[in-house]
Formats: C-alpha cells, structure tokens, sequence
C-alpha cells in the first residue's frame, strides 16, 4: 500500500488525470496529443490516479501539480489506454496519487523519428480520453 | 440599367461573387466594369486566403512567445525555438489552397504540432521543429502510422498532403447526402 492508501499497482480500469495548463492542448471536444507528450527532462508523463469524480478533489489535486500555472481542466483516460499504446503506467509518489507513463520510445540518433513514434502513441492515449473535463 | 457598383461591394463588405456573377452588361463599358469586378472577386479571395494563412501565422507567433523560456510547462519543457517557428509558418505557407488550416500546439522539446482533428479517433498531427525533417502520426478509425518527411519550405511533402486530404476527404464523405 502507498502512503496515499492507493495499491502499488495502477490497475487496468483506473482513471488516470493528466492536467491541462495549456490553452492550445486541447479544444471543447478533445485533447491534442501534444498534452500527453513526454518531458524531455524525465522521459515520462505525469499523471494522477483520479477520475472526473468527485470534482473538487480533482481540481485540488490539479492545482496542486499546476502551481503558479493556470489549470484549464484535465484529459482523463484508463490506465488500460495507456498499456493498449504498449506504454507502461507506475506510481510515483510522492505528491500522493502522483503516476507516471514510462516507456515511451527514445531515439538518439533519429529525434524526428523518435518524435513521431511518440506521437502516434500519444494520439492513441488522447483517442481513448475523448472530450476534456474543463474547469 | 446596368448596376451600381460600389466600392463597398467589391471590397468585399458584401458578397461580391453575386456582383461579379450576376451583373447583367449591357454595352461595352458595362462588360469592362463587370471584368474589373470579377477579377476583383479573384483578389478579394486570394487576400481572404492569404488572411486566413496570416491568422495561422500570428497564432504560431504568439505560441511561440507563450513557450519562449524553458519550463514552459513546469516539467522541464524546451523553448520553441525561432527557427521552429520559421519551419511552422514556411509549411503553412506552403499548404495548397482548399486545405484547411491545422489547430497548433506547443510539444515539450520545443517542436509546433500542427493538428488536423476531425473526431476523437480521426487524426492527423504534423510536428514541425528546428529541422528540415517532419515528424507525423496519424489515427484513422482503427488504422494508425506514423512517419518522417522533409520539408523543403516550399512544397508539402506529398505523403503529408496525401494523408492530409484523405482526412478532410473522410469528413466530407461522412456529410455527404446519400
């Protein structure tokens, strides 16, 4: 068990919320898949282990990870989305309920290849989010 | 009688397609007036075009001046550097007419993505950064790819294009009446 009470594994059909600070990543209908793009500091994402519901726990949490940014909602998908884009998802505390998406592909010798590949994972994951939550 | 033609109507303040298609000339100064009118039509929608191509332009510039400082994202973003944005605009530039303008947004290491999103599961993003080497995904339904071109700054790449219209293609079938 983690300090949080979650299990040490993030199971197949938990919600997974990954914040949106930026205006451009996402539209009424969708997130873009530049929004769940990895860090090229960490080569991972960050998301957290939480659902649309309740909301004001979601947006506490989502203020908390934006900080002095502006937190405009929030893409939330299956941790099974994530592993179906053959991408693996793992907890990561602290903050509590803090995961991260690892595994994402990394090329050296080809950042543009490298770039695309991610991508095309990237869309399948915001493929399965569907339309945003919004603040 | 022939019709008055004001400068109003051809600067395009009304729909000036009627003017120029409809007009009916009846001498010769007429036909000359009504050619000045069509051919005023054709710039008229050259420079909506190009207004259309120059508001992508700006949102490139402003994207870029929003992620200008590393940490854009507070996870360790790069800047979208200039010569990102010289790729971006040069591409825009480049697409033929008819093919909608893309949605924009900032990557993490520094690249402009450019998305053409018809559904959830209907997409095609377009990653331009600091080399001549495009990075592209897409998802159609079921079928998904991904692929590198390049840019010479003038022409689209033809796989781009391609992958481009059959995404556009696809959301005209699907309204198209039976």
């Amino acid at each position: 068990m983690l300090p949080s009470g979650l299990a040490e594994v993030v199971a197949d059909e938990e919600d997974l919320a990954r914040f949106l600070t930026q205006s451009s990543h996402f539209n009424t209908e969708i997130v873009k898949p530049a929004a769940v793009l990895p860090s090229p500091k960490s080569r991972e994402t960050s998301v957290s282990r939480h659902g649309r519901s309740p909301l004001d726990v979601l947006w506490a949490i989502g203020l908390e990870a934006a900080g002095t940014r502006r937190l405009y909602g929030a893409a939330i998908f299956k941790a099974a989305a994530v592993r179906a884009a053959l991408l693996t998802v793992e907890p990561n505390e602290p903050p509590p309920r803090h995961a991260a998406i690892l595994g994402w592909p990394w090329m050296e010798s080809d950042p543009e290849l490298q770039r695309a590949k991610q991508k095309e994972l990237a869309l399948l994951i915001v493929s399965a989010a569907g339309a945003p939550e919004l603040r | 009688m022939p019709e008055t033609i004001s400068a109003r109507n051809v600067l395009g303040l009304s729909p000036p397609y009627s003017l120029a298609r409809e007009m009916i000339a009846v001498s010769t100064a007429a036909h000359a007036v009504q050619k000045a009118a069509s051919d005023e039509v054709v710039r008229a929608e050259r420079t909506r075009t190009f207004g259309g191509k120059a508001d992508a332009i700006s949102q490139i510039w402003t994207l870029a001046n929003e992620c200008a400082t590393p940490d854009w994202n507070g996870e360790g973003a790069l800047p979208i550097a200039q010569l990102a944005v010289f790729e971006a605009t040069a591409f825009i530039r480049a697409l033929p007419d008819g093919i909608p303008l893309p949605e924009f947004a900032p990557e993490p290491d520094g690249s402009i993505s450019l998305d053409w999103i018809r559904s959830r599961s209907n997409f095609f993003s377009v990653s331009v950064g600091t080399s001549d080497r495009l990075a592209y995904a897409w998802l159609d339904g079921t079928d998904r790819g991904h692929a590198v071109a390049r840019f010479d700054g003038d022409s689209v790449p033809s796989r781009i294009l391609e992958g481009i219209k059959a995404l556009v293609q696809g959301a005209n079938a699907a309204v198209r009446p039976r």
